[in-house]
């Protein structure tokens, strides 16, 4: 079920029907039913209980548990967003450079060097772009908080 | 010769029939790729020593060509700045909120912000709004002069505006 749930937050991105789908499946149906059981039950479990003072912070408890879920959620779309814009920029930048070369280098030799280094350059672009995903805040984060300066 | 073979093909007649064939019978498939070719062009001529005739220092610029090279100058520039950023974050010791507070604690002035991230935010900008101008020639339309001129107009308008908001945020 729950990598249904991924599977489809993640495909609203890329084929838009996807998040008609979303509303309208057994899947949502089922989060709806998974979130007001979470809500509904504290309740059943407090009805017995003879002080029910602790009946409000139950059910506070479990909004901030649903919040936190869909935090993890969205989470999970940012980090899947930072390392997506990592792959894409070096690959553009990649074969945009190479067309660059390919215009202005001239001579075999010349050629095989320069697309080699190149080729060195994307390859730790990338791996510096996911170590900074991994290590530090991550690309998306990055730049809110440049701007916020 | 080819001409001739379009004044034949015009009158429906088919040359591939055998007694065509005497007409292009010394055609022969080249021997070399267009890529050795144009290396032997290179080598030769810069072995000769022979002085190019003068093309982006004599030919009047247009707006279509100043946007094409800037599209690759910041592109260029760009994909330089994505690359020292990941090497810094490879090479550097301290984590990226510290440089941040670094910058910060340097206290620039609100309009030297506002215009740094304008210089950020316009490479960007233009490369975007170009890059969908470039897609919509992939798709092959607008490519009628008037239309060239139009959608770059366009863009650079887009560009300035976009580029503005996001240094304004």
């Amino acid at each position: 079920m729950l990598t249904q749930i991924y599977v489809m937050f993640f495909m609203q991105y890329f084929i838009p029907s996807t998040a008609v789908l979303l509303c309208n499946t057994h899947l949502s149906r089922g989060l709806v039913a998974y979130q007001k059981n979470r809500d509904v039950e504290p309740f059943r479990l407090t009805a017995g209980r003879i002080h029910a003072a602790s009946s409000h912070s139950t059910v506070s408890s479990s909004r901030a548990a649903s919040m936190h879920w869909t935090g993890e959620r969205v989470l999970s779309i940012v980090l899947l967003m930072d390392y997506s814009i990592a792959a894409a920029l070096t690959l553009h930048g990649h074969w945009g450079i190479g067309q660059v070369l390919t215009d202005y280098v001239y001579g075999d030799v010349k050629v095989k060097l320069a697309k080699a280094g190149v080729l060195l350059l994307s390859t730790t672009t990338f791996f510096g772009l996911c170590y900074f995903n991994y290590h530090d805040v991550g690309l998306c984060k990055a730049v809110a908080m440049l701007w916020q300066i | 010769m080819a001409l001739l073979l379009r004044t034949v093909a015009r009158q429906g007649l088919c040359s591939s029939r055998l007694q065509f064939a005497v007409l292009y019978r010394h055609a022969v498939p080249m021997g070399t790729t267009a890529k050795e070719e144009m290396n032997k062009f290179w080598t030769k001529n810069t072995r000769l020593n022979r002085p190019v005739s003068p093309h982006v220092s004599i030919y009047k610029w247009s707006v279509p060509m100043m946007m094409s090279i800037s599209h690759r100058g910041t592109g260029v520039a760009l994909s330089s700045g994505i690359s020292a950023f990941a090497l810094a974050a490879l090479v550097l010791p301290e984590s990226y909120p510290y440089y941040l507070d670094l910058i910060h604690s340097m206290s620039f002035g609100p309009q030297f912000l506002a215009f740094s991230k304008f210089a950020l935010a316009f490479p960007v900008a233009y490369h975007t709004f170009n890059g969908i101008r470039h897609l919509i020639w992939d798709l092959g339309k607008g490519f009628r002069i008037p239309e060239v001129y139009r959608s770059g107009y366009i863009v650079i308008a887009l560009t300035v505006v976009t580029s503005i908001g996001l240094a304004a945020m």
